[in-house]
């Protein structure tokens, strides 16, 4: 059998051979064998049955904290103003926390509509990671490590189940903050499986953008200014029979990749603007996420977006909403944060739910830490990546479940930790890889997500 | 000029920063509390230091505030970023001290410790600071391999074996009437080829040998003219013709254009910093014009890889070639770098790690890095062998940053490894940067004297005069510093009279030299026992002494860029052959480890390799011996039953078909549109801008930028009627060989209203847009050769991205290529592809009559032939369509050439 590693090597690295994979893939039953031969995005038997297909990630920058989110903590509420363990004085949160659902799951205030979903949602209140600076903590919850650049997790996702949509990019990054695109990158697995960024950016493209009305496209060159499609499309025409007429019959291999990447351009030109053009949502459906306008448009949506590609068969989709550093005016910072993103993502979980995709999709939310239970400047908390809490929902984890716990306080993880690396294994188990097997050969050395780490949780799994 | 002389001269140029990586400091020995003392230390010390600083400066908290712990005898003694928190018996030095007493720092941030406490302290530090908190030395762990092994891979694995030269098979014995072979490597090549039946493919037509030659090197393809020339001179004498082409490609400058890019691909050649706080190089420039002088001069390989590694201590004769050699220590330097990071001593660490890595994949097509944490997994090198070379490189002082202006050098907590850089001995002819008039240096001076008064004044509790509510005095700290910053990194690199001064990046010897320790699991808080410096065991061959007082580097290089190594010739003969046929004899060309592929001819990669070395290291020899070979010229006609006996092509039983590079593929457009510029651009964008933090493709203030094209306008407006921006052809009127620069002494501040002024508001537009490209970093407005784009880490140009341009944030040694559908749109839509199908277009007009002629002389310049009959009247037709004009619908065609498959691929 060809090994992953195999079909890199010797087939052409070719996104054009999507087309015809992704036509088959459709009808996909039998001989994937022979398709994923020719392709390596087409889509690729997992390790075991997978209990997700897809991924949506809300990627919360900053930081949220979890003693006023997901980790309910009374004690901190009795010890409000003594000495922490590591000094400062204690901070109760100034949001209540409440039993949800069925379950009793406690959530706090901030978000009450997320809260909602209770019952779907896994937290895991003993996350702990390696890092307590913003950019190398989101740097390992991406890629597993901040010392080296490495592949992320949208990466190894892509690079080990393909994508099912021929007309669509298989790991999409919507609207990511500037100089993050270590976050999404391949680093050393083939560039095919990089991350593509979609949506305003800091960088390319709203410069100058105060000096006059600037087109913005949501994806680099997307767009002919000159020619109309039809027009293109008899270009288009032309190169494709020069193409044919360059083409060695014997050996077809790179003229056949240019060919069809120029198809799955024309496509794409059509495909994303359509995907990303949500005036033919009904009234409903932006309401239920927000997106009508106010504070959470923006981040609502996103999150419509993110369903639209995944229902489109996009593998994996990231969205980031930040700032949550808060050191300091947490009380109503952390509350503008939440606000803007509760009812969006509670939308979110609805509309899955309501469309049967919830089961399938695994929806991640989470920081790259959380902050600690002691105050900071009064009203402000420092950075804790020793405990926090991050929540997954669909996809095969168990709703109105809670997994592990810190300490009294909130001030690290006592009850079952789980690192960065075990939630990747965990990540990946999901998608029916297995993380010790999903392995690239770089440098001279096998390399895996985990690294060497990572124990899957087997717990939270439905 | 002696050495010594010159190695003072060199410290004395330095302008050396405190925040330099130091040098590992061990301080474990344990020492025994009395019964007082550990009384005292348990009532009276400890317990304040938990209360008080264990929540921003412990492991337990995982916080470590300015890269300081203090919970742990060893971090307290080491300390943090500024340096020893305590040293024992020593008041004024223990910065702590002065931290609770408010002297410098002011420590705990919100209140003063009691006068009690801080005469316990006081106390405590006068004698001598006893602390039992001392964490059980560590052990060294086993190694998983021994000397035993170590010994049997020195004398089995082929890499670690000195390359002998082998006689070429003799003439094939079945085939004596072959005439195929004509040079050496032909005769090796044909030998294996006929133990595995196979038979060389026929030669190649004149047409596609020419590209060959033109595009692998010089990376450009033959003009319509030469391809006549070469048809008739190959027909009458291939060898001949192909020699002569040879001589006069390697002659010409386009050469080390194409060649040094190669290299810079492998050296992660970039203008920053990378990662998150994406800090510029601004002159890292200095580095890639040393290297396309080096491969344009045939300088020595072995010097080459010398310069590189120990340019700073290798004796010179002069300045010019001292400033060379300084440059080319920039390799060290140029590196990724998480200019954040907290602890100095974990930057330092993984410099020196990122150092190591790249001088042994680069180099020795060897990966010691891999030993950093425990020994290689696979290849005989133990992590004992890492710390011996980490040693060498923990005596190196590393230059990647900005000289400090005379008050100082201006961090803040987002760029905490500052570093300084290397003023060269000679300057620049031409000033590269911007330039200062007096009364903008006064300026300068002056804004910076009212930053620090405000920020002193901050810091004295004084009430900030900000006006804006909710704006916290840790915020408005963080705005003062980050604007210091950026003026004194704008005065630090002019000279009084406000002219640039010329520096470089680089390393010198640290100031401290001496081994370093072994850390268990590659953590900076394990220390177990130095280690003596040394070269990996599996690779030396012959006795290593490095002086006391020197750091090792200058005897590293020595060996490295040698025959004393079996590598360093075998890997570079290696990429060179993979450059010009393809893929390599060994396959993985940074990887001749026990996990790389073995080569292919054994035999002839070491026999070359002799070669190169026999032949004074010249890259150029290799290249004309390898070029000149009948194997080069093969036509790479597919063979099914050739194909099925050996499907990768490892026996070159035909010519490899090559996707041009993205820099060809770029430089192609420009030279056949005619707007290609082929001269090379005084420094870089990244230079023109300074120092600064990359937050956008845009470098530099928009408003400075708009005046630059402004200014630039006016002054192209002077020589010919003024029409700012209108001019497709403006890029080429600039100034001769620079970047869009304004003059010294233009107007400082100026506002958009100010320019808007003497505009109409379309040319203000466009003058926007201008501007706007002009100081992209995308450069689509630019039309140098693509090797003079601007490379900042993760936001290199779309057109080199899309076509699978090295990540310079890796070591690449061969490229990745990917048909996506990103190029297709890139052909499809991008403004620079429909900038240059015009200019293509415009060029067809000028210079042929009739569409027929203008058809096939765009054949002849995209793809070096005429069209085809079918193709011809594909043309014919798609020209005659109707909804676009002649000149839309051939511009329209000129992009078609540039988008088909034939033009990235040399067959």
């Amino acid at each position: 059998m060809l090994t992953r590693r195999d079909l890199l090597k010797h087939t052409s690295a070719g996104f054009g051979y999507l087309a015809m994979a992704g036509m088959s893939a459709s009808q996909q039953s039998i001989g994937t064998e022979v398709e994923s031969s020719k392709s390596p995005l087409s889509p690729k038997q997992p390790h075991f049955a997978a209990r997700a297909k897809r991924v949506i990630f809300l990627c919360m920058q900053g930081g949220p904290s979890h003693v006023d989110t997901f980790d309910y903590k009374p004690q901190l509420l009795r010890d409000h103003g003594k000495q922490g363990k590591y000094g400062g004085a204690l901070l109760k949160s100034p949001w209540q926390f409440r039993q949800r659902g069925e379950s009793g799951l406690w959530i706090s205030d901030l978000f009450s509509e997320v809260a909602r979903h209770a019952d779907d949602m896994c937290l895991i209140r003993s996350m702990h990671c390696d890092q307590p600076v913003h950019p190398a903590a989101m740097t390992q919850m991406h890629t597993g490590t901040a010392q080296f650049v490495r592949p992320s997790l949208g990466s190894w996702t892509l690079y080990g189940l393909g994508t099912e949509n021929a007309s669509l990019p298989g790991f999409v990054s919507l609207s990511p903050p500037a100089g993050s695109s270590r976050n999404f990158s391949s680093a050393f697995l083939p560039a095919i499986y990089g991350g593509t960024k979609v949506g305003r950016i800091g960088g390319r493209a709203n410069q100058f953008a105060r000096f006059g009305p600037g087109q913005t496209p949501s994806v680099p060159d997307i767009k002919n200014p000159r020619l109309t499609d039809q027009q293109q499309r008899r270009q288009l025409n032309f190169i494709q029979q020069l193409n044919r007429s360059q083409m060695p019959a014997e050996e077809s291999r790179n003229v056949d990749g240019v060919i069809q990447s120029y198809e799955l351009a024309f496509r794409m030109q059509n495909a994303m603007p359509e995907l990303m053009d949500l005036s033919q949502e009904d009234e409903k459906t932006l309401a239920m996420y927000g997106a009508t306008g106010g504070e959470t448009e923006t981040f609502g949506k996103q999150c419509l977006l993110a369903r639209r590609f995944a229902e489109a068969g996009v593998r994996f989709i990231e969205i980031s909403h930040g700032n949550w550093d808060q050191h300091t005016r947490l009380t109503d910072d952390h509350q503008a944060r939440a606000t803007a993103c509760d009812r969006p993502i509670a939308g979110l979980l609805q509309d899955l739910k309501q469309r049967g995709m919830l089961e399938d999709t695994l929806v991640i939310w989470g920081g790259e830490f959380g902050r600690t239970p002691s105050a900071q400047n009064g009203d402000g908390r420092n950075h804790n990546n020793k405990g926090y809490t991050l929540w997954m929902a669909g996809g095969g984890v168990k709703g109105g479940y809670s997994y592990g716990s810190t300490d009294e306080h909130g001030f690290e993880s006592v009850e079952n930790p789980c690192h960065v690396h075990d939630w990747h294994a965990t990540v990946l188990h999901l998608l029916g890889l297995d993380h010790t097997q999903l392995t690239y050969r770089y440098a001279g050395r096998d390399f895996r997500l985990t690294d060497v780490y990572g124990n899957v949780v087997r717990d939270i799994i439905a | 000029m002696k050495p010594s002389q010159r190695i003072s001269s060199v410290i004395g140029l330095l302008l050396v920063l405190g925040s330099l990586p130091c040098h590992a400091l061990e301080i474990g020995e344990p020492v025994e509390l009395t019964a007082d003392q550990t009384k005292f230390f348990e009532t009276k010390i400890r317990p304040v230091l938990i209360r008080e600083c264990y929540g921003c400066h412990s492991s337990q908290s995982g916080q470590a505030k300015g890269g300081l712990k203090l919970d742990t005898r060893h971090a307290t003694l080491v300390g943090g970023d500024s340096g020893a928190a305590i040293v024992p018996g020593d008041l004024d030095s223990s910065l702590f001290f002065g931290a609770i007493t408010h002297t410098d720092f002011v420590m705990p941030p919100k209140r003063r410790l009691s006068d009690e406490q801080i005469a316990d302290f006081r106390r405590w530090i006068l004698d001598g600071a006893p602390d039992p908190r001392i964490t059980k030395p560590v052990e060294q762990p086993n190694g998983t391999i021994d000397e035993g092994s170590i010994r049997e891979a020195k004398e089995t694995f082929w890499a670690y074996q000195p390359p002998h030269s082998h006689q070429p098979p003799p003439p094939s014995s079945r085939e004596p009437s072959s005439n195929w072979a004509s040079t050496e490597i032909d005769r090796f090549i044909e030998a294996k080829l006929h133990e595995k039946d196979l038979s060389p493919a026929a030669d190649a037509d004149a047409a596609s040998v020419l590209r060959r030659l033109c595009f692998d090197l010089a990376g450009l393809p033959p003009s319509p003219e030469q391809l006549d020339w070469f048809a008739s001179a190959y027909e009458a004498d291939a060898q001949a013709a192909v020699d002569r082409v040879i001589d006069s490609l390697l002659k010409s400058p386009r050469f080390g254009e194409h060649w040094g890019r190669h290299w810079l691909d492998v050296v992660r050649y970039a203008e920053s910093t990378g990662r998150e706080v994406n800090m510029t190089y601004p002159n890292a420039w200095r580095y890639r014009d040393y290297v396309i002088d080096s491969f344009n001069d045939d300088k020595p390989f072995d010097q080459f890889v010398q310069e590189q590694i120990a340019g700073d201590l290798l004796p010179v004769g002069n300045d010019t070639q001292w400033s060379n050699n300084l440059i080319a220590t920039g390799f060290l330097a140029m590196g990724t770098k998480n200019i954040n990071e907290q602890s100095a001593q974990q930057f330092a660490a993984d410099l020196a790690d990122e150092q190591i890595d790249a001088t042994t994949r680069v180099f020795l097509g060897t990966s010691i890095a891999c030993a950093r944490c425990h020994d290689h997994k696979f290849d005989p090198i133990r992590q004992q062998d890492y710390y011996a070379l980490a040693g060498i490189f923990r005596s190196t002082a590393t230059f990647f940053g900005n000289p400090p202006s005379q008050y100082g050098t201006f961090g803040g907590p987002q760029q905490r490894r500052n570093s300084s850089s290397i003023l060269l001995p000679v300057s620049d002819e031409q000033s590269i940067g911007r330039s200062y008039s007096k009364s903008e240096l006064e300026a300068l001076h002056d804004d910076i004297q009212s930053t620090l008064q405000q920020l002193s004044d901050l810091r004295r509790g004084g009430a900030s005069n900000s006006n804006r509510p909710n704006v916290s005095n840790q915020q408005i700290r963080l705005r003062l510093q980050n604007e210091l910053g950026s003026l004194s990194a704008k005065l630090s690199v002019v000279d009084a009279e406000g002219n640039p001064r010329s520096f470089c990046m680089g390393v010198q010897e640290a100031k401290q030299v001496g081994d370093t320790s072994f850390l268990v699991r590659g953590e900076i808080d394990q220390p177990a026992g130095r280690i003596q410096r040394d070269l990996p065991l599996a690779l030396k061959h012959h006795d290593f002494t490095i002086p006391n007082d020197s750091s090792g580097r200058l005897e590293l290089a020595r060996w490295i860029g040698s025959d004393q190594n079996t590598l360093a010739a075998r890997v570079m003969t290696n990429r060179i052959w993979a450059h010009v046929f393809g893929q390599g004899l060994v396959s993985s060309t940074e990887d001749f480890g026990m996990t790389g592929a073995a080569p292919s001819h054994p035999e002839l990669l070491d026999t070359l390799a002799v070669q190169f070395v026999d032949s004074g290291w010249s890259v150029k020899s290799m290249i004309r011996m390898m070029a000149r070979s009948r194997a080069y010229r093969m036509a790479s006609t597919f063979d099914q039953a050739s194909h099925q006996a050996d499907p990768n092509n490892q026996l070159l039983w035909r010519s490899n078909v090559k996707r041009l590079p993205a820099e060809s593929i770029r430089d192609t457009m420009l030279k056949i549109a005619n707007q290609i510029d082929m001269k090379r651009p005084l420094g870089s964008k990244v230079a023109e801008s300074g120092y600064q933090r990359v937050r956008s493709e845009q470098l530099g203030d928009p408003r400075e930028n708009l005046r630059k094209a402004f200014e630039n306008a006016v002054a192209q407006g002077r020589q010919q009627g003024f029409s700012p921006g209108a001019s497709p052809q403006a890029g080429a009127n600039r100034r001769p060989g620079g970047f869009a620069r304004g003059p010294a002494n233009a107007g400082r501040g100026m506002r958009g209203n100010q320019l808007r002024g003497g505009t109409n508001s379309q040319q203000f537009r466009d003058l926007v847009a201008k501007a706007t490209q002009d100081a992209s970093l995308d450069s689509p407005s630019d039309n140098h050769r693509s090797v003079y784009l601007p490379v900042v880490r993760d936001l290199v140009p779309r057109s080199l991205e899309v076509f699978d341009f090295a990540d310079p944030s890796m070591i690449v040694g061969s490229r990745e290529t990917s048909n996506t559908a990103n190029q297709a749109l890139f052909m499809m839509n991008n403004p620079l592809t429909l900038r240059l199908s015009d200019s293509f277009a415009n060029r067809l007009q000028d210079e042929a009559e009739t569409t027929g002629q203008r058809v096939d002389l765009a054949f002849r310049l995209a793809y070096g032939r005429r069209p085809s009959e079918t193709e011809r009247k594909a043309s014919l037709r798609f020209l005659s369509q109707s909804e676009l004009t002649p000149k839309q619908s051939l511009s329209a065609f000129c992009q078609g050439l540039f988008a088909a498959a034939e033009f990235r691929y040399l067959r």
